[in-house]
């Protein structure tokens, strides 16, 4: 069992979460052992929270899209996840329906009304420790799923030609990956999800559209349905190996490993597919907390927003330069690019995006985004670095804020480079946040740490 | 931001990236560093890809009107006799397409029928991999095709960065088409101007990031600041200084090429342009959705070819479509199509011949799948470009595509040098990375005094290869790097009055 330390919690915290806050870092060392807190707090069941609005609960009618009903309310609802994020404290949860909205995605510009992707949001929350298998089950008849993947109103009936698209990516990308099933495959799979199509807030299945003889998928003739072709899936190995891996880079490592994936993916099986067994195990493990793959990791956009949020005490953010900033970084919720999602690691970085980022940072502090528009509820860094116990030290404040925020160890040149900033000229013994111009030069700190090339890893 | 304030973060960013450069003097490295003299650089011709994201509708985009097996499987969703624009009375354009039409019908647009490559994916993801790294459906490669002949032209990257960016996108995410293993070459924008204000206070410092796992993605990150800071001035100052002659439809597309056509006409330099539109997945009520897109696709590159046309630069320029797979013959039960194989492409431009090459899709003859059966390789394609347009030498362009691949009669005349031009080419050693032995192979036009040597990246000349007087033919030259230490290496060739080439060489151990 790892060590359990202030070292390991800020890597967990920092995988695990979408970064953390002093007081977060706290609590999770109040626990005294790794697998206490994993238990306790990480993946403990935690009370559902209230729907963003009433719209949640309207049925879908044109009118909505027409007068552009619908934009108010992603909005809201976007905000709302925000919300739900930076507010998370040490449960994984939001984590969790993250990674399921960039597993099985669909895109509300296709999608459309925010109803449905809401209750997509919603099974993802209720599921977010769940069962992989029952969750599949259920993404097969959800309602922003069938419009995404195109099975609304696909017609298996015999001589009919079922649409194939979500067939396919059922396979490819949300259970066993490439390579492990044939074009006849999604044939036949498309015929057994054929059926279904969406009305109003529900779904409903017109047997007469879905295609009620044997088929052979995967190597097994029967009469297969939406839920059957599921459990038949899951009986392949290709299954586990294929769910862990996506889970070992989300939260491990872009490269996988594969002698511990397997190990992980035995975890899965044995607990048939149940998440908790392996996410205990996962966060439990040595391989997680091995050296190499620290601050290995490249923050998704949503992380770097809500983290250092988190990490500035930020009590009342400036939503609105969120959302904007986090759609020029590569991520709007709701909006993942296609069907695979976003790629993470490397992807998210192009000459744009990187100093977008900087920008993003920037304005936290200044209260300013790069084009001049004002950001509300920026840090007031005076107090915020009050704040600090080591605030009247510089050297000491400097090495604290390092610690707070970045996990990649940084060389005594860099922090001689920060520390220089935070003084401007000054001798160490000369500062104290009372000296003039003090607010100032915090902003330059605070800014110079998170434009490092540094900060954007976790 | 201050000149100087700009220099001073470049400084600090550039941390183990211009390391040794410093330790030639300007006129030694004039005289002797191979990179300085260096005959393969672009030949001022530019490439602009538009990438037609989701996989295109061939036979709704290039209609076989004769056909009747066409209607037959698409009772719903094809296009009438009628509607298509007709290039030769068999086969028409969608009927959205009439700008582009106009540009075939002054020869200004090649068409390339049923191209594709054997087991064609029917994923996206790998589809468009295979597309932008030119390889086999079989096989995996890490590199782009267009940076692949990036790094052939431009070997002192990255201990050096070229004046001008090597690759620009329009857009956000980098293409796959663009990276290569020493980096990323495309600097990627959306806007110039916006790009500039963005770069505006980056920072980093020059500690040289360890060899970990993390320190390879610090200095990944430390890489892409670099280029960002260094190129988003050049950029904003082509584009500030060119025009357009046009009015742009005002669609994603229209507005990438109309900054494309800017940077062009105010002197960019840069060989590579990449944009995309994407939307082409129709597996559902396609017929409207696939008309508004070849309209947008159609009239963005007509109102550019023109644009170029009234600037006097259409000669550089050549527009190459791709997508990453074309959509099955008969329509599905929800009036689109799924995912297929073979599909038409289009290079359009100044210099090509026009008209229509290889031959109409065969309906009566599908594969298992229910896909035409492709007659050209997409390769074969990207082949022809780079020696036709690019002006590539014929053997680096099938060593870039790494295998040999039947040119193609898209262009007028080839920019090929010929034999009186051009001595000689020098070809990308194998294997590379090399941990021993390696292979550098060679190709003379005619007798001629040759000089080959291995030089550090700095230029300075470590061991001479060959030097003798050889009569025309191919050579290849085994070098034993064993004994020198991992990283970049630098060969050249000096062959007649003194031309060079020069390639650059990965040693790799453990």
């Amino acid at each position: 069992m790892p060590i359990w330390n202030k070292d390991s919690a800020r890597h967990l915290l920092s995988r695990a979460l979408f970064g953390y806050s002093r007081k977060d870092l706290d609590k999770a060392l109040s626990y005294s052992t790794l697998s206490d807190f994993v238990e306790k707090e990480l993946l403990a069941t935690i009370a559902a929270p209230k729907a963003p609005g009433d719209w949640v609960s309207t049925s879908p009618l044109k009118e909505q899209i027409d007068k552009n009903l619908v934009g108010d309310w992603y909005r809201q609802f976007t905000y709302w996840w925000y919300g739900l994020m930076v507010t998370e404290g040490t449960s994984m949860r939001e984590r969790m329906v993250m990674f399921f909205h960039n597993h099985y995605t669909s895109q509300r510009s296709k999608v459309q009304y925010p109803q449905h992707m809401y209750a997509q949001n919603k099974l993802f929350r209720d599921f977010a420790f769940g069962n992989l298998k029952d969750l599949t089950k259920a993404v097969n008849v959800d309602a922003a799923m069938i419009i995404y993947l195109d099975s609304n109103n696909s017609n298996g009936a015999v001589g009919k030609t079922p649409n194939e698209n979500y067939a396919r990516e059922l396979m490819e990308l949300f259970t066993l990956g490439i390579g492990n099933y044939t074009e006849t495959d999604i044939k036949q799979a498309a015929r057994a999800l054929s059926g279904w199509s969406v009305s109003g807030l529900d779904v409903k299945f017109d047997k007469t559209r879905w295609f009620a003889d044997k088929i052979t998928f995967l190597g097994k003739t029967a009469n297969f349905d939406n839920k059957t072709i599921v459990d038949h899936i899951f009986t392949q190995d290709a299954a586990a190996e294929f769910l862990c891996t996506k889970l070992y880079k989300e939260f491990v490592c872009h490269k996988p490993d594969t002698v511990f994936i397997k190990k992980m993916a035995a975890v899965m099986r044995t607990a048939n597919y149940e998440l908790k067994p392996v996410l205990k195990f996962l966060f439990t493990s040595d391989e997680f907390y091995k050296e190499e793959v620290v601050a290995s990791k490249i923050k998704t956009p949503t992380e770097l927003m809500i983290g250092t949020l988190k990490a500035l005490d930020t009590k009342t953010p400036d939503w609105t330069n969120v959302y904007d900033t986090g759609r020029l970084m590569q991520q709007q919720l709701f909006e993942p690019p296609d069907v695979a999602g976003w790629e993470g690691q490397r992807e998210w970085i192009s000459s744009t995006t990187y100093v977008t980022r900087g920008g993003l940072t920037d304005s936290f502090i200044t209260g300013k985004r790069y084009n001049g528009v004002a950001v509300t509820g920026k840090t007031d860094s005076l107090a915020y670095i009050k704040s600090f116990k080591t605030s009247e030290d510089a050297v000491k404040l400097v090495d604290d804020l390092v610690a707070l925020m970045v996990r990649f160890p940084l060389s005594a040149t860099k922090k001689k480079f920060l520390l220089d900033t935070l003084l401007d000229g000054t001798i160490v013994t000369n500062w104290s946040t009372g000296t003039p111009m003090a607010d100032a030069r915090i902003q330059r700190l605070l800014k110079a740490i998170m434009r490092l090339p540094e900060y954007q890893l976790a | 931001m201050k000149r100087k304030e700009f220099i001073r973060q470049l400084g600090l960013i550039a941390g183990g990236v211009t390391v040794g450069l410093d330790k030639v003097t300007a006129a030694t490295a004039y005289a002797y560093n191979p990179v300085q003299v260096n005959m393969q650089a672009t030949n001022g011709k530019i490439m602009v890809l538009v990438q037609l994201a989701g996989g295109n509708d061939g036979l709704n985009t290039v209609v076989p009107f004769q056909d009747d097996i066409y209607y037959k499987n698409r009772p719903d969703i094809a296009i009438k006799k009628a509607d298509a624009l007709s290039l030769n009375g068999e086969i028409g354009f969608n009927p959205s397409m009439t700008a582009l039409k106009k540009l075939y019908d002054n020869n200004k647009v090649s068409v390339i029928q049923s191209v594709g490559y054997p087991n064609h994916s029917r994923s996206h993801f790998r589809s468009t991999d295979i597309w932008n790294t030119a390889s086999d459906s079989n096989v995996v490669l890490q590199e782009g095709w267009a940076g692949r002949y990036l790094n052939s032209i431009f070997p002192e990257y990255p201990v050096k960065l070229p004046e001008q960016p090597m690759a620009i996108q329009l857009g956000s995410v980098e293409s796959l088409l663009l990276q290569t293993d020493l980096g990323r070459l495309g600097t990627v924008f959306e806007d110039p101007n916006t790009f500039f204000t963005l770069v505006n206070g980056s920072t980093s410092d020059n500690d040289a990031p360890p060899a970990t796992l993390a320190g390879n993605e610090l200095k990944f990150l430390k890489q892409v600041a670099v280029q960002s800071i260094q190129y988003s001035a050049v950029i904003k100052t082509a584009s500030d200084k060119g025009t357009n002659q046009m009015t742009y439809p005002n669609t994603g597309l229209g507005r990438q090429l109309s900054i494309v056509a800017k940077m062009i006409s105010g002197g960019s330099e840069t060989p590579i342009f990449l944009t995309t539109i994407g939307g082409f997945d129709t597996h559902a009520n396609q017929l409207g959705q696939h008309f508004n897109l070849w309209k947008t696709v159609s009239d963005a590159i007509a109102t550019f070819q023109t644009d170029l046309e009234k600037q006097g630069l259409a000669d550089k320029v050549t527009v190459l479509t791709f997508s990453e797979f074309g959509r099955r013959v008969n329509q599905n039960g929800t009036l689109g199509t799924d995912h297929g194989s073979t599909a038409p492409m289009f290079v359009v431009g100044n210099s090509v011949r026009g008209g229509i090459i290889g031959a109409n899709p065969n309906l009566s003859d599908l594969d298992g799948n229910g896909d035409y059966k492709l007659k050209i390789d997409y390769r074969q394609i990207y082949a022809t470009v780079m020696r036709d347009h690019l002006g590539v030498e014929s053997a680096s362009a099938n060593s870039i595509l790494k295998k040999d691949f039947e040119w193609l009669p898209i262009y007028r005349k080839s920019a090929e040098r010929t034999p009186s031009e051009s001595a000689f080419d020098l070809v990308q050693n194998y294997p590379n990375p090399v941990e021993g032995l390696t292979k550098i192979r060679y190709v003379l036009n005619k007798q001629q005094p040759v000089r080959l040597t291995l030089h550090d990246m700095t230029g300075m000349e470590l061991m001479v290869l060959r030097e003798e007087i050889q009569d025309p033919g191919t050579y290849t030259q085994t070098v034993d790097m064993s004994t020198m230490p991992s990283g970049l290496y630098l060969y050249s060739l000096m062959g007649e009055g003194g031309q060079r080439k020069s390639l650059r060489l990965v040693v790799s151990r453990g």
